[in-house]
Formats: C-alpha cells, structure tokens, sequence
C-alpha cells in the first residue's frame, strides 16, 4: 500500500506543481531571465549528498554570482521523480544521468553539448579518455562524465593465502579464474566467486569472447555464440562447478543477501563490483584487496559511472555549462576521491597520488586497478529503451539463474524480444 | 443509528421512507438554502479534490490510453492500439491477468476463511482475550515494507517456515525463487494481514442480540448450529463488505510484488499493477500503461458486479424480515 500512496501523492504533487508554478513564474518573474540559482538534481545517499554539496561549495566560492540548489532523490525514485519534472515543465537545469540516459536524449529532453564544450574550451578526449564521448547520441554528446570506474576484482586475501593460490591479476584466463574458484570453494560453507548475475558482469564476459548486445549498427545480437557461451560459463559456475552460491543458498544467508555482503562476511572469496564496496570494506577485520577483471580472448570490462546533462528547461545553458565544468574540473573532482565516494572521471585526478593512496585506505590499496582497467573498458549499449532491453533479459532469465539452464534456449527468446523492442 | 454501521452499500432501504413528509414544498424555506449552502461549503473540500485530482486525471487517462504518449513529447493518437495490443500482442498482459486472478481468487477467499474464524474464536469467552486481539491486528499495523523484509526470510528456503513443514515430513519449496510457488507465497503474505478483517467480523458478532443464542440453546442446537444458525447470517453483511474491499485490493496488489519478487522470476508473480506501473515509469509507454489499467478497472467492476448480484441470495439484513 504504502508504494501506492507515495506514487499517487506523487502524481498529485505533480499535479498541484503543474498548476502552481505558471502561477509562481507569473508573479516571481524573477527567474524567466536566468540569473535564478541553477536546480541540480542527483541520486544516492547521504555520502552522495555530501559529495555533491562539497563540489557545489568549491564551485560557488569560485563564482560568487552563480548559485547551486541540490536536490538529492532516493535511487529508486530517481527516474520517475525526473520524469515528472520535465513533464511538468520543470526540469531541472543539471541533472546526473547514466545508462538511462538516451531515453532522454533521443526524445530532446536534454541539451545536445558539443558546442558548449567547444565554446568553454573544453576537450574531452583530453579530460577524459575514452569514456568522454560515453553519453553520446547520433554523434552528440548529451552528458560530461562526472563519475566512471571500471568493475573491479575484489580478493580475500586471507582465503586466497589459506587455499594457497597466487592473487589475480588482468592476465588471468577465464580458466585460470574458474580453477582459482574451484580451490577456494569449500562445499557448503564457502564460495569462490560472488556470482556474475548482474549485466555488468556477464557482459564483460560477453564482451571478453567478441561477442556484443547490440552490435555497431544498433541491431540486437544477444545469440550469438560468443554471447550464449559467456551466459553458460557465468551461469554453470553457480549450478554445474557450485564454485558460486546459488539463488536458494544466497536466500539463506539473509534478505537482500547477493556478492558484496556475501564478500563482506568471507562467504565468497572473490566478488566483482564497483567502487562503492570499498567503503563498506575499511572495517573489516580479514586483507583484501582489489584488482582488474581477467580476461578471456580480448579484455573487456564493464563501467559504472554517471554524467551530467543540462535538461530542455534549462534558461541559460551556458551558465549551467560553466558550473558543468568546473564540477568535473581536477579540483572538484578531487572532492569525489577524498570523500571514498567514487571514481572521479576526469583522467588527471585518477592518475594522482590523492587517488592513489587516499587518506582514508586503512591498508595499501591497488588503486592503479581503475587506470588499468580504463584501457579496455567495453562501451555498453545505453539504448533509448534501457530499461526494456534489462527487462527482457529479467524476464527471461530469472528461472535460469535460479535454477540453471540452457543459455542458448533462453537468449534466443530474449534475442526475438530485443528485435521487437528496437523497432518499435 | 446503530444501523448504518453494518449496512453494506446496496442494502435496501426503500422501506425507510414511512413517516417523511409527503408533499415536498416547492420552495425552500430559507433554512434549507442555509442548510443547503453548509452542505455545499463542507462537502467543497472533497469535490475540489475528487475533481481536480481524481476525475480530472481518469478522464485525461481514458484519452491518453488511445495514444502513444513519453510523457516528454506531445501524444500521438493511435486509436485502440493499445487495446489490440494488449489483448492480442502482450504475452506478459495475459500472464499478468492470470497471475492476478490467480492471486485474487485464492486470497481473498482464504483471508475471509481466516477473519472469521479467527473473529469467532476470539468472540468466545477467554483468559486473555484483549491480549490475543492485540496480537491479531498487530500485523495489520506492521508497515508492509518492513512485514515483506521479514517474510523474505520467513519465506528462504532453508527458513522458519520449511522448517517447520520439516518437521511433518513435507520438504518446502524454494518459494519465492519458484514460478510455481511464487504466488502461494504472495497468498501467505496475505494471510497474515486477515486480522484487518477480524476486527470489523468480530465488532458484528458482538452486536448479534444474546437473545437469539439463549432461543437457540433452548432449542438444543449445538455450537456448530448456532454458528451457521445465528452466527454466520447475521454477520454476512460484513462478510460481504470485506469481500468486496478484498477484491478490488488484491485486484490492485502492488507493494509485496513490488519489494518481494519484483514480478520474478520470469513475470511468475507479475501483476496488473506492477505491470502498468513498469510501462508507465519504466519504459515511458504511458498510453499502453493507460490502456492496461482501463481494462482492469472492468475487471474489477465486473467482479464487483457478480459479486452484488450474488449477495442477494446469502447476505442478509434484518431489516428486511420485519
């Protein structure tokens, strides 16, 4: 019940704020120039919130004139809360995005950039690598990376020492990660490996083997046999080698159980996530540390990270270009490292000793994990219909990983799937 | 007075009428147009916001379900496209309807099943009898995010309650991870909110007269007889309210799917509420979501409908013996 009172006291609110703020811009008038503070808007937490306003304080002692309003929505709500703004006709002026964020270009909801960046000097080759171009869109680009780390190795150092098997490295095989896991598994009290049922992972195998999700010509290839052998292999480690927990073992260890808590606890020794899991990890009392992913024929990686674009409703765009590029200038961003929020985009502040070794690591951490990664992180496809393309993959594959299966069977429908919902 | 309480809507009333002025004066007198004006002042609060936020959008969705509308750009007309879609190119649609129905029938009978025998224990005459009703409407206070988070433990294959099926030899299945236990698991969960309906059960069993019970015992009816004899019939008004209110809930069964399975594992426990929601707030298709929803408000309305239309011939009001 409650989910439903909170959405239709959204829609109202919505609708109160529809009918409101033509009122309020009528009588205000203030803000129909532009000189108004700029609304941005964010998702997270509070660590997130302290982040984002620490950035927000550098930028605004640096230009007086220039106000920032942050607003921080809870993850979950994030898209719908967006959605409705820009319905309502009141976007925000910034807002973070990330594989959603071609739902939003491809309907001209957010500003194309190029000609800002031009105009404020700004190369984001040079800021940013290859990831500058990310959030691009028919060959514009919609978004300034803000945060981007690659998917990581998290190892249990303890564990690995016990079982006696060397620490992992990005010149791993698949097949050397498979043994690796198989040694350090001890049946039904320990794993070797968290799972790879989340797309960030069994893509990057995926991606490893050549295969692709969509290929360059925007066509889904979800069974092509690179694609169908990477599923298997990622799936069989749960059901045929039981070097993963499965669905129904993760279930008992607690609600909500998945890698990184399972990690945490030492159920499994190795896990692969983002950047966000070494904050809950400071405190543990067991060595770990991080490395990139292994490899199979090619390396590839996915990345986890967000942009930030400027929304159709913005009054002076340039303005909030400005505070764009401040905020992911080598100064700010270093704000991103020393809180442990994230990975900080900009290419300069990764490759500084503040990244490196951050104040906070209670142990030396291989942090230069993240800039071997970048080299060969894979782009994954953010289609307009994201989150149709991650339904289909839901819908078809929920009894596969909990129970096992065959890949092929199922990438086959998800593959038929895709094809309707690209050309619709 | 005490009357209104239980009256359910739709029960007759034409009897009432006796005794009211016949021959309505053709003017009001001015009392009456003060009358009338509080009566237009009071009620404005409710009018405003049953206009503007309920009927305004319901008449704006029946429009937006013939479009193809993101919500960003202007909507596009297409007729009843949606509807075709939904009913003949929606694989997920009709897995949905299933589901839902599948969900609605069981539960809402169970729970009825349940509030009444809980109400008709705790009715008897007890040590500790306010204690146990506390402890049967607690849940029902429980917020339900925070019951679903407990119930996904409860529910773990290895849990509390495989456990205990352990113990009579029955090996549990791994509910909510199973396309065939995912929606018996939901029904669960219902069940442990039947103390809602218990409480309104066990307030219309208290005002059932002493006097017909005495009749009954001196009759020589057993327990038994006097629950189907006097209990159950004068208390089916309330049975047939919470029927109703239980259809239209389960019918719109949103937060448990929502938080527990997520409509998983392969839209097993996908119902029409989370499903409309996704269409909507997820993949930006506001008009099928529209479309989606107008068929279930005729669902439920034709559900409602039989359910009236059967109520006749076993709820009973005892006004209408006199």
């Amino acid at each position: 019940m409650e989910n439903k009172i909170r959405r239709r006291t959204l829609v109202q609110a919505a609708a109160t704020a529809g009918v409101a703020v033509p009122v309020l811009a009528a009588c205000g008038g203030g803000d129909d120039d532009g000189t108004g503070p700029l609304k941005m808007v964010v998702w997270g937490g509070d660590l997130d919130k302290e982040t984002y306003q620490a950035r927000i304080d550098l930028f605004e002692k640096a230009n007086p004139d220039v106000k920032i309003e942050l607003q921080l929505i809870p993850s979950d709500q994030y898209e719908q809360k967006v959605q409705t703004m820009i319905a309502g006709g009141d976007g925000p002026d910034i807002m973070q995005v990330a594989e959603g964020v071609n739902t939003y270009s491809s309907k001209s909801q957010i500003l194309p950039l190029d000609d800002y960046a031009k105009d404020a000097g700004l190369d984001l080759e040079e800021r940013f690598g290859p990831v500058g171009t990310l959030y691009s869109y028919e060959d514009k680009v919609y978004a300034i990376p803000d945060r981007s780390g690659a998917m990581i190795v998290y190892y249990n150092k303890d564990l690995f020492d016990a079982a006696g098997v060397e620490y992992p490295t990005a010149e791993w095989t698949q097949e050397d990660a498979k043994a690796a896991m198989e040694k350090l598994t001890v049946s039904g009290t320990q794993w070797g490996y968290g799972g790879a049922g989340w797309w960030p992972q069994w893509w990057s195998f995926a991606y490893q083997n050549g295969g692709q999700i969509i290929d360059d010509g925007g066509q889904p290839t979800a069974n092509s046999p690179e694609v169908v052998t990477a599923l298997q292999w990622a799936n069989d480690l749960a059901h045929k080698d039981h070097v993963v927990p499965t669905a129904a073992e993760y279930a008992d260890m607690g609600p909500d159980m998945g890698g990184d808590p399972a990690f945490a606890a030492q159920k499994v020794a190795i896990n692969t996530t983002g950047f966000w899991a070494i904050g809950g990890l400071l405190e543990v009392d067991f060595n770990w540390d991080i490395a990139p992913l292994w490899r199979g024929a090619d390396q590839a990686v996915s990345a986890f990270g967000s942009g930030l674009a400027i929304s159709r409703d913005c009054k002076n765009p340039e303005r909030a270009f400005k505070a764009i590029e401040f905020l992911t200038n080598a100064d700010a961003q270093e704000v991103i490292i020393d809180k442990a929020q994230d990975v900080p985009a900009n290419l300069e502040v990764q490759q500084s000793d503040a990244f490196l070794t951050p104040s906070w690591a209670t142990t030396p951490l291989n942090m230069a994990a993240f800039g071997e990664s970048a080299d060969f992180i894979f782009r994954a496809p953010f289609i307009p219909q994201w989150n149709e393309m991650q339904a289909a993959f839901n819908d078809n594959l929920g009894t596969f990983w909990n129970e096992g299966g065959d890949a092929q069977t199922e990438l086959d429908k998800i593959q038929t799937q895709l094809e309707s919902i690209i050309t619709d | 007075m005490s009357k209104t309480v239980d009256e359910a809507p739709g029960a007759a009333r034409s009897a009432r009428r006796a005794g009211r002025r016949t021959v309505p004066s053709r003017k009001m007198s001015s009392r009456r147009k003060k009358e009338a004006f509080y009566f237009w002042l009071f009620i404005s609060p409710w009018l405003i916001g049953f206009v503007g936020f309920l009927l305004g959008p319901m008449i704006a969705s029946v429009y937006i379900s013939f479009t193809e509308w993101d919500s960003f750009t202007p909507p596009e007309w297409v007729g009843l496209d949606n509807y075709a879609k939904a009913l003949t190119g929606d694989p997920v649609f009709w897995k949905a309807l299933g589901n839902t129905f599948y969900y609605a029938l069981i539960s809402v009978p169970l729970g009825l099943v349940i509030g009444v025998w809980l109400a008709n224990l705790l009715n008897k005459r007890v040590r500790g009898r306010k204690l146990f009703r506390t402890f049967i409407y607690l849940p029902t206070l429980v917020p339900l995010v925070a019951t679903a988070m407990v119930f996904k433990m409860v529910l773990a294959p290895s849990g509390p309650l495989n456990e205990l099926l352990g113990w009579f030899g029955i090996e549990g299945p791994n509910w909510l991870l199973d396309p065939t236990w995912v929606k018996p698991a939901l029904i669960v969960l219902s069940a442990w909110g039947a103390g809602g309906a218990t409480v309104l059960l066990l307030s219309a069993m208290n005002g059932i007269p002493r006097e017909l019970y005495e009749a009954a015992e001196i009759d020589g009816a057993s327990a038994w007889r006097q629950f189907w004899s006097v209990t159950f019939p004068q208390i089916t008004p309330v049975i047939f309210f919470n029927l109703i209110m239980g259809l239209i809930g389960s019918f719109q069964i949103f937060s448990q799917v929502y938080i527990l399975t997520a409509g998983g594992p392969d839209n097993a426990s996908q119902m029409m509420v989370p499903l409309l929601f996704r269409e909507a707030f997820s993949f930006y298709h506001f008009g099928y979501a529209s479309a989606v929803a107008w068929l279930l408000f005729l669902v439920i309305m034709a559900f409602t409908l039989i359910a009236f239309r059967t109520s006749r011939s076993w709820v009973f009001y005892e006004q209408e013996v006199r």
